[in-house]
């Protein structure tokens, strides 16, 4: 008797201590659910897109807004003075060559289609456009003296990084998707014939059955660049070096 | 161990359940895998406890380090898995998943048998 008295009071005992760990651990794992993405609802992502988005808008209502002051400011101070109006000039063209301007002009639009039937034949990327052929347009075009560039109205400049994220491209750190469209300021003919050129970009191209159409624009408009500008500490210029 | 006894172990289950759920206390996620396994084979032998139990055959001690050597053992094989690449814990799963299912069915043959005569 005294034994099994024993027994129902170890049993007991066992008994609650699993269950503490029981309930803890299914609080544990509830509290882990709750807190990773996939079990967050779909819509709830879509309201911060949103949300995000929204923010983007504002952001870019605001530089607009700062570029418009700077731009009165410019004004204000060059009406008077003539030396001014030289810088002024001098901040022109390097604000172009820079990007931070929109352009207009004779050029070139390039488009580069995906084949659909190609696609759905062969599963298989070599199909698809990829930011190398992006790039390697681009760099031709530059051969072919294209001053300013822009795709699918994002503008080129200096830093504008074109690449590969999935299975869509980003440049300037925008998405954009097929078909690409790039167009460039520039002798229309000479950017052309650097783009033809046997063995060039279009030829590497074609055998994937990306189409690429060439188009002579008389006024083209290449948008600014309209990402702020930013200098950090790894920028310094050499006062004492030459110009 | 007469049958209305039983239920000593399962209230302390639930009410144990119970306090657990109502504590602040959270393992943390890192080692709630293990706490998994564990538990796995704290039920196990907790199952065995009542077999043998109601079977007579009953020892404290073998069911004490039953207890305490088979979690130990457990969580022991899912850390050598990790450490090794090989999901070691999936053995522990199977011998202590099965042998749960074991226990379940003796006890339910014991109240079954002892309902006919």
């Amino acid at each position: 008797m005294k034994k099994t008295r024993n027994a129902v009071f170890g049993m007991t005992f066992i008994c609650a201590l699993l269950g503490i760990i029981i309930g803890v651990q299914f609080k544990t794992v509830q509290s882990q659910n709750n807190n990773t993405l996939d079990n967050k609802r779909i819509s709830d992502l879509t309201l911060e897109l949103k949300k995000a988005l929204e923010e983007k808008e504002a952001l870019s209502v605001k530089v607009e807004e700062y570029e418009e002051k700077i731009k009165t400011y410019e004004d204000e101070v060059s009406d008077s003075d003539t030396s001014y109006n030289l810088i002024k000039n001098e901040l022109e063209n390097v604000k172009a060559m820079a990007g931070l301007t929109e352009l207009t002009g004779e050029g070139i639009v390039v488009t580069l289609t995906e084949n659909a039937n190609m696609k759905s034949v062969a599963q298989s990327d070599a199909f698809l456009i990829h930011a190398e052929d992006i790039l390697n347009v681009v760099n031709e075009m530059s051969v072919g003296g294209a001053k300013a560039i822009a795709i699918n109205g994002q503008r080129i400049v200096a830093t504008s990084p074109i690449r590969c994220a999935g299975s869509v491209v980003t440049v300037n750190g925008n998405k954009i998707a097929e078909p690409f469209e790039i167009s460039a300021l520039g002798d229309a003919d000479v950017i052309e014939a650097a783009l033809r050129f046997p063995g060039g970009v279009i030829d590497s191209l074609s055998p994937w059955g990306i189409d690429v159409s060439i188009k002579k624009v008389s006024d083209l408009t290449i948008p600014a660049y309209t990402y702020p500008i930013t200098l950090n500490e790894y920028m310094k210029t050499n006062e004492t070096g030459e110009e | 161990m007469r049958k209305r006894l039983v239920i000593f172990p399962l209230l302390a289950l639930i009410i144990g359940a119970i306090i657990g759920i109502k504590s602040s206390f959270v393992f943390s996620p890192l080692y709630s895998k293990y706490v998994a396994i564990g538990i796995l084979a704290c039920i196990d032998s907790c199952l065995g406890g009542i077999r043998s139990q109601l079977n007579k055959s009953f020892d404290m001690f073998i069911f004490l380090s039953g207890f305490f050597g088979n979690t130990i053992i457990a969580i022991l094989l899912t850390w050598l898995g990790n450490k090794l690449n090989i999901q070691l814990e999936i053995a522990a799963i199977v011998v202590y998943g099965s042998r749960l299912f074991d226990n379940f069915a003796q006890i339910r043959r014991f109240f079954i048998k002892k309902k006919e005569y």
